[in-house]
């Protein structure tokens, strides 16, 4: 019994590492040997991965601050088609599932696909590889809009302070959720984030938001990074296709989640 | 002998402890029974090598002769092409394959690719994995 129980335990210590190694694998990182490597704090273009906090769910993080009314009523509304939350049911209501646009800063928190950062003169893009879209953070000195027009991705402006690049952005469209819980925000979400290199592999950011229409207190996520992709990591341009969507939620997810017979 | 197994009882506090992180994170095809799989024998009707879900329809004779339209869904292009070697041209129409999935809850002849054989030998196992997100 004793022997049995022994090789079991590394069987499965030994399934459960294999497992995760190879999941990470997929997503090829740059050799840990470049990680001492030198590097200018100031430089954060690359491709990179992001990796999440655990328990993030797809989102900030962090100890979520009590909802509004406003927001709680939204959260309701919203049902989760995927996530840890217990929320999820088969036939949710998750925008992402209609291909609708992930919206930022939900769309940093889809890690299964790469993020792109260059720095021009006047601005730094970040270019997301699901949903094949990008955002602008402008670097030429401007302040944000002062009643801009609601975007997906925002408006935004960033600035060194010291080795922190610090984004402020505002005037957010309020159709996008935070998270794969369905977490909402209003179109007075203002974000601020802080993008640090600490190795010539990593950056850290960490968020704050502050949206007192959804929340009574801010929201600060759990730091989150970047991790540097394997130079044959290339930008593939996975769009996601509403029509093709459609066609995959007739063939396979209603009919698998009970909403209609099979053909 | 009771040296070996007190190491044995924090290893799998750790499994423990890791694992449910993880499955919060991943465990979320939530139409799934992840708890069986189901093998069946079909040719491949439809491939769909998109997002957010590589997916394909196979139909499946029983012993009279009745045939039954089956669908898998899997992993993203973007994984299936880094993890498993897969291409738009890796299945196709008219393919012989044996697939076992995760079926649906409902009882529906759908399910989430757990391993895929073809006949001419290649296989895609998604078993060894963690559980699909």
């Amino acid at each position: 019994m004793r022997t049995l129980f022994i090789s079991a335990t590394i069987f499965i210590f030994s399934l459960v590492f294999s497992s995760i190694a190879h999941a990470q694998n997929a997503r090829r990182l740059a050799p840990d040997s470049l990680k001492n490597a030198p590097f200018d704090p100031h430089d954060l273009s690359g491709v990179w991965w992001g990796v999440l906090a655990r328990g993030a769910n797809f989102g900030l993080g962090g100890t979520i601050p009590p909802m509004t009314p406003w927001a709680v009523e939204r959260y309701k509304a919203a049902k989760p088609g995927l996530g840890g939350s217990g929320r999820a049911q088969p036939l949710g209501n998750d925008p992402m599932m209609n291909c609708d646009p992930m919206g930022f800063p939900r769309i940093m928190f889809w890690t299964n696909y790469p993020i792109e950062i260059v720095q021009l003169p006047k601005r730094t893009m970040m270019f997301f590889d699901w949903f094949y879209t990008y955002r602008t953070i402008w670097t030429d000195g401007r302040k944000l809009p002062e009643d801009p027009e609601p975007r997906w991705y925002g408006n935004s402006v960033g600035q060194w302070e010291g080795d922190t690049f610090v984004v402020r952005s505002t005037g957010f469209d309020d159709r996008t959720w935070l998270d794969a819980d369905g977490h909402p925000h209003s179109e007075d979400m203002k974000l601020e984030e802080r993008y640090r290199r600490v190795d010539h592999n990593t950056i850290e950011i960490t968020m704050t938001l502050t949206d007192s229409k959804a929340f009574t207190k801010p929201w600060l996520g759990d730091t989150m990074s970047l991790r540097l992709a394997d130079s044959s990591v290339e930008m593939r341009e996975d769009v996601c296709v509403p029509s093709e969507e459609q066609r995959y939620k007739e063939l396979i997810r209603n009919p698998a989640g009970g909403a209609t017979k099979p053909n | 002998m009771k040296r070996a197994l007190r190491p044995c009882l924090f290893l799998w506090v750790g499994i423990i402890a890791m694992g449910f992180p993880v499955l919060a994170h991943h465990g979320s095809r939530i139409s799934y029974d992840m708890t069986k799989m189901v093998t069946v024998k079909g040719v491949i009707k439809e491939v769909h090598f998109v997002n957010p879900h590589v997916y394909f329809t196979f139909e499946v004779k029983d012993d009279q002769g009745h045939v039954t339209e089956w669908g898998a869904e899997t992993d993203p292009p973007i994984t299936m092409i880094d993890r498993y070697g897969w291409s738009r041209s890796y299945l196709k129409a008219g393919d012989e394959v044996t697939v076992t999935v995760w079926p649906s809850k409902v009882g529906a002849p759908r399910g989430f690719l757990a391993k895929l054989v073809t006949a001419d030998g290649k296989v895609t196992d998604h078993t060894q994995q963690l559980p699909p997100q």
